[in-house]
């Protein structure tokens, strides 16, 4: 992708500006990544480092001279305060654990202190995090737009600024959903396993089917619980879920014990069919059930290989390893005729 | 055309994306997010709904004194859209959808997130927009992309976690996937989708060009554990890590009361001991070096969750946090929103808004040292109908209102 191309950017990699330089580089920026001041393991260096060159003996300050944006992560301190000392054009991102205090953090910390865990998980055991380093990921992406912001900002005014990014501000801003709930309700969310719950009562969200996991939930949606009624029926497995009409009830008011009796129906009819039948038939009548799909399918997937999103990277080791690699598709104007229109 | 009035003070405070004209098609979620970080950041943004076929945000709870059917007094609403403007247009009508075409005609990007073919069927596909604004960035974010095998997928907000695999990466070893109560892929997706329109803008700014920019849920939902593609784990993660040892969610004094702990460092892990007052576990053999411990990992997190039991999880994290080992409470939703570090820091701030009264809304997690954002309320349902249709598009009064008896301006 081309759309930052002749854009330069310079990288102190910390976890917390990794992934965005490699953003930057996806969309086509000249990144060279200056330092490294933890220690990634080989993954994390394959996944976040892509797309950068590293500086091979190159100063620092000269590097800056030349750069139109600074990726400055300090969450193993140190920072280059004076990184626009003469450099009026440089737009300087510092990513920090928290803008007002240092402190230390790992990606595990910042996601216990985004309120994020508190309800992932099951209820009789510890909070979870999500897979991978998300507060790494989520902080990496605010710094690209911080960056992009700032290039934008410069065509106003003429000149660069410094933007600090709080890590702890972007894992928290994630959190969508806990804070508000209980401002405006005094409630506070707990781990529910894979219950979810509104109202007074809760459904399922994890199915097992003939040859894996689906996702799907009885909420109320009375056009989908009508698509899927109506393939159960015609294999003669609705029972009474087709005598139900599902504009007259609230599934959400509704007995829980009556909801595991109809989820009873729904979880015999899924375990009899496998991914790819319940798939095709959520696709076709609108179900909104998606499989649940592993490592190794997310990589074979026809439909992302159609979008051209996997790449194959060297892994150091005389092999290649498949990471994604556009992140998103661009679709040129009509009539423009260009490689990289779809990208 | 405009009609005058005084400025209040942030207005002379120059924003990074001043002048940033956005017609935003977006509802619920996914696409309302990207908007609110560009309106923030002082584009103008425009939101075009229509009461006929009401954002689903706008029923969203919670409300405001319980209000559900009141379409201005949910407060998720409000945190999703705030500092935009709102017009309602029913596009179902060849004249709502006419007059959205001018709105994109004056805009620089317009923003959707409709199901598949929708923009298509009434008449404001991305060729049509071109037609009349050439260089025009369309923004679209759907679940899976608008090409493609799945293209004509939908779903909810939990799809992009179970095709992009984190759904079976997630929860505890040994267990089924895991769904968490909250659609990540609703966090992620426009996220990549706020780059996208400010890469766009970028690339526009230097070509001349504009672009469909498609932006599929799935794919960012893979871009961020890109790493565990990398080198997929044999088994979920859960809360470990490859290398470091301790690292885990550990027990404190008190319900349901956890503290998360790592150490990166020899000298972290000398200090988490000394911390914890436990000479025992420095001297004990199987912990002696970050290998020894991780290969001795339940061992350890057995030993240290007999100590940090006694502690209260906030003087803990803060006494650890002191002496440089990385450490945090497990903070739950009545702690964010109480926290006064977050209030300092600018996370929240004060909003007020004419159903929700003054409330907290989350800002953008950057300070901008020369543009800084301003967090304005969430717009009433058509709050800007005749502000835009009058003082932009130029309709006159007269049909603005015949318009709106009629239901197009509805």
């Amino acid at each position: 992708m081309s759309l930052l191309s002749g854009t330069r950017v310079v990288v102190i990699a910390d976890g917390l500006t990794d992934m965005g330089g490699a953003m930057l580089a996806a969309l086509g920026a000249d990144v060279t990544l200056a330092g490294v001041t933890d220690t990634p393991g080989d993954a994390a260096r394959l996944a976040w480092h892509r797309g950068m060159r590293v500086a091979e003996g190159e100063d620092l300050d000269a590097l800056l001279d030349d750069a139109d944006v600074f990726l400055d992560g300090r969450r193993s301190g140190g920072g280059h305060d004076d990184a626009r000392s003469g450099r009026p054009g440089l737009i300087h991102v510092v990513a920090n654990v928290d803008n007002l205090r240092e402190t230390p953090a790992t990606d595990l910390t910042l996601m216990a202190a985004s309120g994020l865990m508190t309800v992932i998980g099951e209820p009789d055991r510890p909070p979870l995090r999500l897979p991978g380093n998300q507060a790494f990921a989520l902080t990496g992406i605010q710094v690209a737009t911080a960056a992009l912001m700032g290039l934008r900002a410069r065509r106003l005014t003429g000149e660069g600024q410094r933007i600090d990014v709080s890590a702890t501000q972007s894992a928290t801003l994630a959190n969508y959903r806990e804070a508000v709930m209980y401002a405006w309700t005094g409630r506070v969310g707990r781990r529910q396993g894979n219950r979810l719950v509104r109202g007074s009562s809760g459904v399922r969200q994890v199915w097992p089917c003939a040859d894996g996991y689906v996702t799907w939930s009885m909420i109320d949606n009375p056009g989908m619980m009508r698509a899927l009624v109506g393939v159960m029926a015609e294999h003669g497995v609705a029972g009474e879920l087709a005598e139900i009409d599902w504009d007259g009830i609230l599934v959400a008011d509704t007995d829980q014990g009556v909801i595991d009796r109809w989820q009873g129906i729904v979880g015999a009819f899924f375990a009899e069919h496998t991914k790819a039948e319940l798939g095709a038939w959520s696709l076709k009548h609108g179900w909104g059930l998606s499989t649940i799909s592993t490592l190794e399918e997310v990589r074979g997937s026809e439909h992302l290989a159609a979008r051209g999103f996997w790449q194959d990277v060297p892994d150091g080791k005389g092999g290649t390893v498949k990471l994604p690699g556009p992140l998103f598709l661009r679709h040129a104007p009509p009539g423009v005729q260009r490689e990289e229109a779809a990208e | 055309m405009e009609e005058s009035r005084h400025p209040a003070p942030w207005e002379d405070v120059l924003g990074a994306l001043d002048g940033l004209k956005i017609a935003d098609f977006s509802w619920v979620g996914a696409g309302p997010r990207a908007t609110k970080d560009l309106a923030d950041n002082g584009a103008t943004v425009i939101k075009i709904e229509s009461a006929r076929r009401l954002d689903l945000g706008r029923r969203s709870p919670p409300f405001a004194d319980g209000a559900s059917k009141n379409p201005d007094a949910s407060a998720f609403f409000a945190q999703t859209n705030t500092s935009k403007k709102s017009v309602t247009i029913n596009l179902g009508d060849p004249r709502g959808a006419e007059i959205a075409k001018r709105l994109v005609a004056w805009s620089d990007v317009a923003v959707e997130n409709f199901g598949p073919g929708y923009m298509e069927r009434i008449g404001l596909s991305y060729a049509e927009l071109c037609k009349v604004r050439p260089d025009i960035i369309l923004a679209s974010v759907s679940v899976a992309g608008r090409t493609g095998p799945m293209a004509g997928f939908r779903g909810y907000g939990n799809s992009a976690a179970a095709h992009s695999g984190h759904a079976i990466l997630s929860g505890w070893p040994g267990s089924e996937p895991h769904m968490p109560p909250f659609a990540y892929g609703d966090v992620v997706a426009p996220m990549f989708l706020t780059v996208a329109i400010l890469a766009a803008l970028e690339h526009r700014d230097r070509t001349g060009e504009g672009g469909h920019m498609d932006v599929s849920q799935i794919e960012p939902m893979i871009h961020v554990i890109a790493d565990l593609f990398a080198d997929p784990p044999a088994e979920k993660p859960a809360n470990s890590d490859p290398v470091m040892a301790p690292h885990a969610v550990y027990p404190c004094a008190g319900d349901d009361a956890w503290i998360a702990i790592a150490t990166e460092t020899e000298a972290q892990w000398a200090a988490l001991c000394d911390a914890l007052g436990s000479g025992e576990l420095r001297k004990d053999e199987r912990f002696a070096t970050m290998a020894t411990r991780k290969a001795h990992e339940a061992d350890l997190d057995e030993a240290i969750a007999a100590l940090t039991m006694r502690h209260d999880k906030n003087s803990l994290a803060d006494s650890l946090a002191a002496t440089g080992v990385p450490a945090s409470a497990v903070l739950d939703g009545r702690d964010i929103a109480e926290s006064a570090s977050l209030k300092a820091a600018g996370h929240f701030v004060e909003v007020d808004h004419p159903v929700l009264g003054r409330s907290d809304m989350p800002a953008p997690p950057m300070r901008m040292s020369a543009t800084p954002h301003h967090v304005g309320p969430s717009p009433c349902l058509g709050e800007h109908s005749e502000e835009v249709f009058h003082g932009i598009l130029g309709l006159s009064r007269d049909d603005i209102a015949t318009l709106t008896d009629e239901g197009v301006l509805a």
